[in-house]
């Protein structure tokens, strides 16, 4: 048994369409998956029922061998944290302190633990000089941030990033995706949902979702063997793949420009 | 006509933050016809800012914007109709599709003209045709806003701005969120009402591939200066963008590895794959 297992979900909202189809899915311990998909393929949706924010119509969810249900969710949460699209609407405090707090308010650390593990998580993040300001005197990667140590100080064993970068300047994208390198080379197991590939490139495998079904589940220097695989998932591939397979086409060979361009890729 | 900043300044007040300059002496001329410009920078870099003095949204601390004749500086004119400038530059926010309200896709759209005095029935006739604008069948006219796509949503808060028939249309970073093929959609689109209408259109953006390929002009914001105004072709040329705290385009990028690897002489200013790959062609024959 994995980690986690995802066995027959079905999902949908109270519209007809189902928006998650007979999803199976197992992540183990200690791994860094990239979930890819078009806007409404149901990657987020997929996100919000792993963390007990929905439940599943059909099939169950199992953590550590515990099914996710209505009892078992607050148990769950301890083990799982998501840090969402937009900065603006997960930052909860009144100050940076207030904000890292939250989470393990929630879960009755006592005061005087809550305080050092605040310590602790901002200057993890980077983020202690900052302990005492106001979230409008932040930038979006910085709030980013601030979730991430939030969830850090509960310690859980994965953490679901849902397009977490997707708001930011290309520099603090940048900043951010060295910081989950760092997270996951200390052993936390990284959800990585997003449709650019370029950040999908830095997982282990990735998972395609195309219209609410898996269509693939692979390796990442796999799926890069298959461009037709995102044409039909209404993907793109990373430029330098672009290049390598517009290169192919007309039979002439660049072997060693090739080769180049596949390491330049892949990111693993 | 169009938009002229002269000297503009503009801070924020806040409880503990005190004085903040978010927009530093800013002078520039939009023109009213046939622009398609980006505007870029880091969060924090003063664009937001920036696009709403561009319909009077806010009103320079100093210095003045004229917007289609009409002067707006920090002391508000009685005289001056500020509605009617709202009218002549229409403001996209980011998320636009947080913004819906109306049952229908049609009262939506028409929620703007009707706002502006217009009868109902020229509104309606506005509305389809600014839902043709943004490339949707007048099927949606009468269908649930929030029971569209994302993609779909922003499309229809779009064609509610351009239902006011704005000259110059300004958004605040249309794409994000989108996914590589609803961006270049969305993109197609603004390039194709450009076209088709003559209208100026301002979009603010974090892609670099984006601005590469198809803006005619690129503002670029940094600390709240105005730090460059020029083509995208001009800004790329430069050999560094650090101090703008920008990236180049992926083709640049990509290209200047290889030839810095295979010791070639590859021209890397290439907009598309499609060219990178025959410039590539090119460059490794010779």
């Amino acid at each position: 048994m994995a980690y986690l297992d995802i066995e027959h979900l079905h999902f949908q909202y109270s519209s007809k369409r189902m928006v998650l189809k007979d999803i199976n899915l197992s992540i183990n311990k200690g791994e860094w998956i990239a979930i890819l998909g078009h806007n409404g393929s149901g990657k987020s949706t997929l996100a919000k029922l792993i963390v007990g924010l929905l439940s599943p119509k059909e099939g169950s969810i199992i953590i550590e061998g515990q099914k996710l249900s209505d009892e078992t969710v607050y148990d769950i949460r301890k083990k799982i944290g998501i840090v969402f699209q937009n900065p603006d609407n997960q930052f909860v405090g009144v100050t940076v302190r207030d904000d890292i707090a939250f989470g393990m308010e929630n879960l009755q650390i006592p005061a005087t633990e809550m305080l050092e593990k605040i310590d602790f998580y901002a200057q993890k993040v980077g983020m202690e000089q900052f302990l005492d300001k106001e979230p409008s005197q932040l930038s979006g990667g910085q709030k980013q941030r601030i979730a991430i140590a939030g969830i850090l100080a509960m310690q859980t064993d994965i953490i679901i990033f849902d397009e977490a970068t997707s708001m930011l300047d290309p520099g603090s994208r940048a900043e951010l995706m060295e910081y989950i390198k760092e997270l996951h080379r200390e052993g936390l197991t990284i959800i990585m949902i997003t449709h650019d590939i370029e950040e999908a490139l830095f997982a282990d495998r990735m998972i395609i979702l195309k219209s609410g079904e898996i269509y693939q589940d692979c390796e990442i220097s796999v799926a890069l063997r298959h461009p037709e695989w995102f044409e039909e998932a209404y993907l793109e591939l990373p430029t330098a793949m672009r290049i390598y397979y517009d290169l192919r086409q007309d039979g002439e060979t660049y072997q060693e420009l090739e080769e180049y361009l596949w390491e330049f890729s892949l990111k693993k | 006509m169009g938009i002229q900043f002269k000297e503009v300044n503009f801070s924020y007040t806040g409880v503990q933050k005190g004085f903040y300059e978010a927009i530093k002496d800013i002078s520039l001329t939009i023109q009213d016809k046939d622009e398609l410009i980006t505007l870029v920078g880091q969060t924090g870099s003063g664009k937001s800012t920036l696009a709403q003095h561009m319909n009077a949204l806010v009103f320079p601390t100093s210095g003045s914007v004229e917007i289609f004749g009409k002067l707006v500086t920090a002391k508000r004119n009685r005289k001056i109709k500020y509605n009617e400038i709202r009218q002549k530059v229409g403001l996209v926010f980011q998320f636009p599709e947080y913004q819906l309200f109306e049952e229908t896709v049609e009262k939506d759209i028409m929620f703007g003209p009707l706002n502006f005095h217009v009868p109902e029935i020229e509104a309606k006739e506005l509305a389809k045709k600014a839902l043709r604008m943004v490339g949707l069948s007048e099927s949606y006219l009468n269908r649930n806003p929030f029971n569209l796509s994302g993609g779909e949503k922003k499309r229809v808060s779009i064609a509610g701005i351009l239902a006011l028939d704005p000259q110059i249309l300004v958004l605040d970073e249309p794409t994000s969120g989108l996914d590589p093929r609803g961006k270049r959609q969305l993109m197609n689109l603004f390039k194709s009402i450009q076209m088709e209408t003559g209208k100026t259109i301002i979009v603010i953006t974090h892609d670099m591939d984006l601005v590469y390929e198809y803006a005619t002009r690129v503002l670029v914001l940094n600390a709240g200066c105005l730090v460059f105004d020029g083509t995208p072709d001009s800004l790329f040329k430069k050999p560094s963008l650090s101090e703008f705290h920008l990236d180049y385009p992926a083709t640049i990028r990509v290209l200047r590895e290889i030839n810095e690897r295979f010791h070639t002489q590859i021209d890397i200013y290439q907009k598309t794959v499609s060219d990178a790959t025959i410039a590539i062609k090119r460059g490794f024959k010779s």
